[in-house]
């Protein structure tokens, strides 16, 4: 009975796949947020500055000089580290980015592989041999038996027919965003 | 009168010398020409010569219209003078007055095939020597402006795709072809693959997609410069040929795809067919 099912095995990871491929950006995002530690102070930083800047929105620069550019001097301070602080995250999110990709794309890999060599001899499915006539070995490959749709021929079908599901569910989803 | 007989004749080798001196000062044109291996034949057999040389120098330069290939501008700056001068080498006074006329005859065609000679066809006179360096930096100028602009395009075009998550539209016609692919394959699976092989009814809806795309309002899809149309352009393929090639590739893609999805549902409505019709009995 389970023989009988190998056509979903394989569909359902290759949906899985491409699911896992759509939601790589969130992931990414979401495990640098996790790994920062440095946010609270981040947003302390900019508190104060916002602070700051009110402060000498109230101080007048003719009558208070030496005060006014004390603080300006402050906050041009705090800005700049700020800005290396932002320049970091920044870098930090692009390597984690770049670190689910990979690991994404390894994983995906393997386990195309794992199908493929599951599957190398076996067809995902039958039919009768005459329903494919001139494409019967193409489909059967590798596995050569008559009439069989090989593991290859059906992942490629998979993904494409996943690709198109997906890409125009998140066109409706797009669209419905936008209404 | 020996005095006189010596002047006269140190006055008449004086002359001889003063007369041959100006020989080859009014001639310096033409023994110039023989020198660099130009004379009028040749400038005539040389139009037929120049159209079987290869023109690599013109035939990569796209952005230039082609200019005829005129043998006046070959050679030498003499090589107009030359041409306005109906004298052959042979008739020249220089080769009159020289002390071996008859050896000398002989070699103004030998000297003209050895002038011929002694410049094989792929060299280039000084004068093209001089312009194609500069036709060179001005053609490598234009393909790095071309590649800046590309670059420029391409930066853009990611940082674009980066930022908006807009998916490519999916037109009326793609759809309809979808929706045909998998009615079709349901239909097939039903009633016609007993009969016949699957893929034939799938050319069949290929060829009515064929006929029917004009019907179906036309979608201005937007070009994108991927890094292989920017290599393309840049090495001198024109933009319509690539055009129309990334247009043949777009309408195998979409064959390709409405096979996968004919192929995908007829197998799902089999393998369906075969869970409902074991489960019945």
């Amino acid at each position: 009975m389970a023989a009988g099912y190998n056509w979903l095995l394989v569909l359902s990871s290759v949906f899985l796949c491409n699911l896992v491929k759509t939601f790589l950006p969130s992931i990414s995002s979401f495990l640098s947020k996790v790994l920062q530690k440095d946010a609270e102070q981040e947003m302390e930083m900019r508190t104060e500055i916002q602070n700051m800047r009110l402060e000498l929105s109230t101080i007048s620069m003719m009558d208070e000089f030496a005060r006014y550019a004390r603080l300006e001097r402050k906050i041009n301070k705090m800005t700049d580290k700020l800005k290396t602080h932002v320049k970091s995250r920044t870098a930090q999110q692009a390597k984690m980015k770049w670190i689910v990709n990979i690991v994404f794309y390894i994983l995906q890999a393997a386990l195309m592989i794992s199908l493929i060599w599951k599957y190398y001899a076996d067809p995902v499915t039958v039919v009768p041999s005459k329903w494919i006539s001139p494409l019967e070995r193409l489909v059967a490959f590798p596995s050569g038996v008559a009439g069989g749709v090989g593991i290859t021929c059906w992942l490629v079908v998979c993904n494409k027919v996943v690709a198109i599901g997906l890409h125009a569910n998140s066109l409706q989803l797009w669209r419905c965003a936008d209404v | 009168m020996e005095p006189g007989e010596e002047t006269s004749g140190r006055s008449a080798a004086q002359r001889r010398a003063e007369s041959r001196r100006r020989r080859l000062l009014q001639n310096s044109e033409q023994r110039m020409n023989r020198i660099v291996g130009f004379n009028k034949s040749d400038s005539d057999s040389s139009e037929a010569r120049r159209a079987m040389e290869p023109r690599f120098h013109l035939d990569l330069d796209r952005n230039e219209s082609w200019s005829p290939p005129v043998s006046t501008k070959r050679l030498s700056p003499y090589v107009s003078e030359a041409g306005g001068s109906s004298a052959t080498p042979c008739e020249t006074p220089e080769r009159r007055g020289s002390p071996l006329p008859d050896s000398r005859e002989d070699m103004g065609e030998d000297d003209v095939s050895r002038g011929v000679r002694q410049r094989p066809r792929g060299e280039l006179s000084g004068d093209e020597h001089s312009r194609s360096p500069r036709r060179g930096l001005q053609k490598y100028l234009s393909r790095f402006d071309d590649a800046m602009k590309l670059r420029g395009q391409l930066g853009s075009e990611k940082a674009a795709q980066d930022s908006s998550t807009d998916p490519e539209e999916l037109d009326s016609f793609r759809l309809f072809r979808l929706t045909g692919s998998v009615l079709l394959a349901v239909f097939v699976r039903i009633f016609v693959c007993q009969y016949l092989s699957i893929f034939a009814p799938f050319l069949t809806l290929e060829l009515a997609y064929m006929g029917l795309y004009k019907y179906f309002p036309k979608v201005e899809k937007k070009m994108k410069t991927t890094v292989l149309t920017a290599a393309l352009l840049l090495s001198g393929i024109p933009a319509e040929v690539i055009n129309h090639s990334m247009d043949t590739y777009r309408k195998m893609g979409d064959v390709f795809a409405d096979l996968c999805v004919y192929f995908f549902t007829f197998i799902m409505c089999h393998e369906l067919i075969l869970l409902f019709g074991s489960e019945s009995s």
